[in-house]
């Protein structure tokens, strides 16, 4: 290990001492440790967005527990990444988002390349007992270069975000409140902008299988099989 | 003037991007109702992107993307309201107009809806007909009160 | 204890629409002691010594929160005063704002030269819009008439989400956005408005600050209990012969709060902070309204025998079902579940599972909710759950004794 230098904070995570540069989140010195925290919403080519919660780690002396992806690494923290406190915590999420999830998922073309299923598997988070509301948006198949099935959508914004930082465009903005929250083209309007071609950068991003290429369907090949508890 | 100058001309003030809310309720007020066409125009007038203003515009319960009839009546649903019986209330303006809340009269004078506390609590049953807010109500007295506002 | 008189010491005395009635009340002595004979730095020490806790119901030090703001490099820094009230059972800000316009001017204008702030915002909300022209009046004629310095006092007004009276959301409101929450750190006395340093304080705790610059902090130190130096307003409301608004001394029992000044008869339960505020049991009546046990916004709703507290609770969570920001996941997502369990236990197609459901779903928002509303949003339903069990349980599927 490196000799602490000036801006280099020491931690402990998971018991063992680590040590940081000042302004790095605790996610990024998980990762860098090789400790594997879950994200939905984190893209390391994006500003933290903080949205999903999925990510959340135990610090010492914290009223709450704390979203990795945004939370900067303080001097003497004392961080849990995997306690049972901190599981069950990331199982609730994974499935608030599932019971809100639609049923055609088994049908998804995202498969198992859906990092919302990725998340499920690894927790074992099980459908959820209580079935929730869904929400139902019409496909919106009309622009000949993106797909978006919002039924889908786990509101994580990453495509918001990507579309104007990484795409420079600002096709994509939030729209209306709480559970009705959706990402939305202009004033609701389905996404048909020329901008979008050669650009599929939101739909790279994209966790689940809300956002996806016109070609795309059927065409690629869909990973080794996953099981969802319950 | 027509509608498109004057929203042009309320997005051109030279106002920035933080007197957003303030246009859309100068136009909401205006217009009666922020439509797509509107929204379209402020945006433009603003230099900012249309899903932004709509993003905006759709967040806020006092900015509707519906249209609204001039005089707007919010009543309280509330928790101190509802115990003393603003259901009451609520029928005997859902009979006097003869709209259910979430509609407009067909003659365009009123809308109805439901809102979260508004901070009358004092004054439970209370509501709102626009800015104005009226409390302690009873059934007898939303026959004057409607009458106020043509 | 009798009746505190500190923050609303001008409400009902002064007329609110002319200045010279403020300042034949002592009006503006507080910020020209201030700003005439003490150091910012000193301000800031004066308000640190007086223990002044937030009253919006985090109650974070206020010296703090300066002094923070006040060491932050920048040029640029604001005060915002916090006039979003929106939980559910509160008007006492209304009453403040009606009955004293100047002394909330004169405490932001002291704030202001604390900090090292030439800018402050009053964020007015939408449903008070009747207050705007009463306010604006102060600031003109306390401006006219030179009292506030360089001072610069606006109002801006939101447009209906009780969810900007957070003051992360607050903030992107008042930057023209939409109010949805942001993440902390950085919190507002290092970047806050327009990535400024700010200070956020809500009208009544603003409201204490002239009077403690003007009587200084022993004065008031000497008044409520050791964690909860001051009073405290509450507005309430309910079933009650006499709602309204009243302040007492921190530590005052609550019975004397709604038994002896509001004059509720056969309490069944009391609600401490609106939507997201905490529910009592009537047998906790002599629990003291501080920071140690009950306090809350300020919002008290109380409930005679009777009102259905499942009912009550589901109330509550729809409220916060429609005006949770949607940001984060847990309280999007976890309000909008608790409301459909909700539905199930009234139509009484609940099961025991579900309630250990909503525990679990409880614990999970409280631990991972992005602000405030999200933290708190299960805090009515874990209340009625320990003290009215009964209530659910009379109403379960597959419990003996059910009403099937």
């Amino acid at each position: 290990m490196a000799k602490p230098g000036k801006g280099t904070i020491t931690v402990t995570i998971n018991g063992s001492a680590a040590m940081g540069s000042e302004g790095m989140t605790l996610l990024e010195l998980a990762r860098q440790s090789g400790i594997e925290i879950p994200t939905l919403c984190h893209h390391e080519e994006l500003s933290a967005i903080g949205s999903c919660r999925i990510c959340v780690v135990e610090v010492e002396g914290a009223r709450t527990l704390v979203a990795s992806c945004h939370t900067p690494i303080a001097p003497g923290m004392v961080i849990q990444t995997h306690s049972e406190k901190v599981l069950a915590a990331r199982r609730m999420i994974t499935e608030l988002l599932l019971a809100s999830h639609p049923d055609s998922c088994l049908v998804c073309d995202k498969a198992n390349r859906c990092q919302l299923r990725h998340v499920a598997t690894d927790l074992e988070a099980a459908q959820p007992q209580v079935r929730g509301r869904k929400r139902c948006y019409p496909i919106e198949d009309v622009s000949p270069y993106i797909k978006r099935d919002l039924s889908k959508c786990v509101l994580c914004r990453r495509c918001v975000a990507a579309c104007r930082e990484m795409a420079g465009q600002n096709v994509l903005h939030m729209a209306y409140r709480g559970f009705n929250s959706k990402v939305v083209v202009d004033t609701d309007r389905p996404l048909d902008k020329e901008v979008c071609r050669d650009c599929d950068i939101c739909v790279n991003v994209c966790p689940t299988g809300a956002l996806s290429l016109v070609e795309e369907s059927g065409s690629k090949k869909k990973g080794k099989p996953l099981f969802i508890k319950g | 003037m027509n509608m498109t100058a004057k929203i042009r001309e309320i997005g051109k003030q030279g106002r920035g991007r933080e007197e957003l809310l303030a246009v859309l309720r100068e136009a909401r007020e205006s217009y009666g109702c922020l439509t797509p066409e509107v929204i379209v125009e402020l945006a433009a007038g603003l230099d900012l992107p249309v899903g932004e203003v709509y993003g905006v515009a759709t967040f806020y319960s006092f900015l509707s993307t519906r249209p609204k009839g001039r005089n707007n009546i919010r009543i309280c649903k509330s928790i101190p309201c509802f115990l003393k019986d603003s259901q009451i209330i609520i029928d005997t303006v859902a009979e006097a107009i003869d709209i259910q809340p979430g509609e407009t009269t067909a003659d365009n004078r009123f809308s109805f809806e439901l809102t979260n506390c508004i901070g009358a609590c004092d004054k439970a049953p209370a509501m709102m007909v626009n800015h104005r807010v009226y409390g302690g109500l009873t059934p007898a007295e939303i026959a004057r009160i409607l009458a106020e506002h043509k | 204890m009798p009746e505190a008189n500190i923050v609303l010491k001008n409400c009902g005395v002064i007329d609110p629409a002319r200045l010279d009635s403020y300042l034949a009340e002592g009006g503006f002595e507080a910020l020209e002691k201030a700003s005439g004979a003490m150091t910012p730095a000193e301000v800031v020490a004066e308000v640190k010594a007086s223990g002044l806790r937030g009253r919006g119901g985090a109650g974070f030090p206020v010296g703090l929160k300066w002094g923070f703001t006040r060491q932050a490099p920048a040029e640029i820094k604001y005060v915002i005063c916090n006039a979003d009230e929106g939980e559910v059972g509160t008007f006492k800000d209304r009453y403040i704002l009606e009955g004293d316009p100047f002394g909330l001017i004169e405490a932001m204008a002291i704030a202001g030269y604390a900090v090292g702030a030439g800018r402050g915002f009053i964020y007015l909300r939408a449903e008070y819009h009747f207050l705007k022209d009463k306010l604006a009046g102060a600031i003109t004629q306390a401006k006219e008439k030179g009292l506030l310095g360089g001072f610069e006092i606006e109002i801006y007004e939101g447009a209906g989400a009780y969810v900007c009276g957070e003051e992360m959301a607050l903030m992107e409101s008042l930057e023209g956005k939409r109010g949805e929450v942001r993440y902390k750190p950085p919190f507002p006395p290092s970047r806050g408005l327009w990535g400024q340093p700010t200070v956020i304080n809500n009208v009544e705790t603003l409201m204490s600050i002239p009077r403690i610059i003007k009587n200084g902090a022993g004065w008031f130190t000497a008044i409520g209990t050791e964690k909860s130096k001051g009073s405290k307003v509450f507005s309430v409301s309910g079933d009650v012969g006499k709602p309204g608004v009243y302040e007492l001394e921190m530590g005052s029992p609550l019975r004397e709060l709604v038994e002896d000044l509001a004059q509720a008869q056969d309490t069944k339960a009391v609600q401490m902070g609106g939507a997201t505020g905490r529910l009592l049991p009537g047998a906790m009546l002599d629990t003291s309204l501080d920071f140690e046990n009950v306090l809350g916004a300020g919002s008290v709703i109380v409930y005679n025998s009777s009102r259905d507290m499942v009912d009550i609770v589901h109330r509550n969570l729809e409220f916060l079902a429609e005006e949770s920001c949607g940001k984060c996941a847990p309280c999007r997502e976890g309000t909008q579940l608790m409301v459909v369990v909700f539905k199930r236990i009234l139509a009484g197609k609940a099961k025991e599972r579900d309630i250990e459901f909503l525990k679990e779903l409880a614990t999970t928002m409280s631990l991972t909710s992005l602000c405030g509303l999200g933290q708190a949003a299960p805090s009515t339903l874990l209340d009625s759950l320990s003290h009215f069990e009964d209530a659910y349980r009379a109403r379960m599927k597959d419990i003996a004794g059910a009403v099937t």
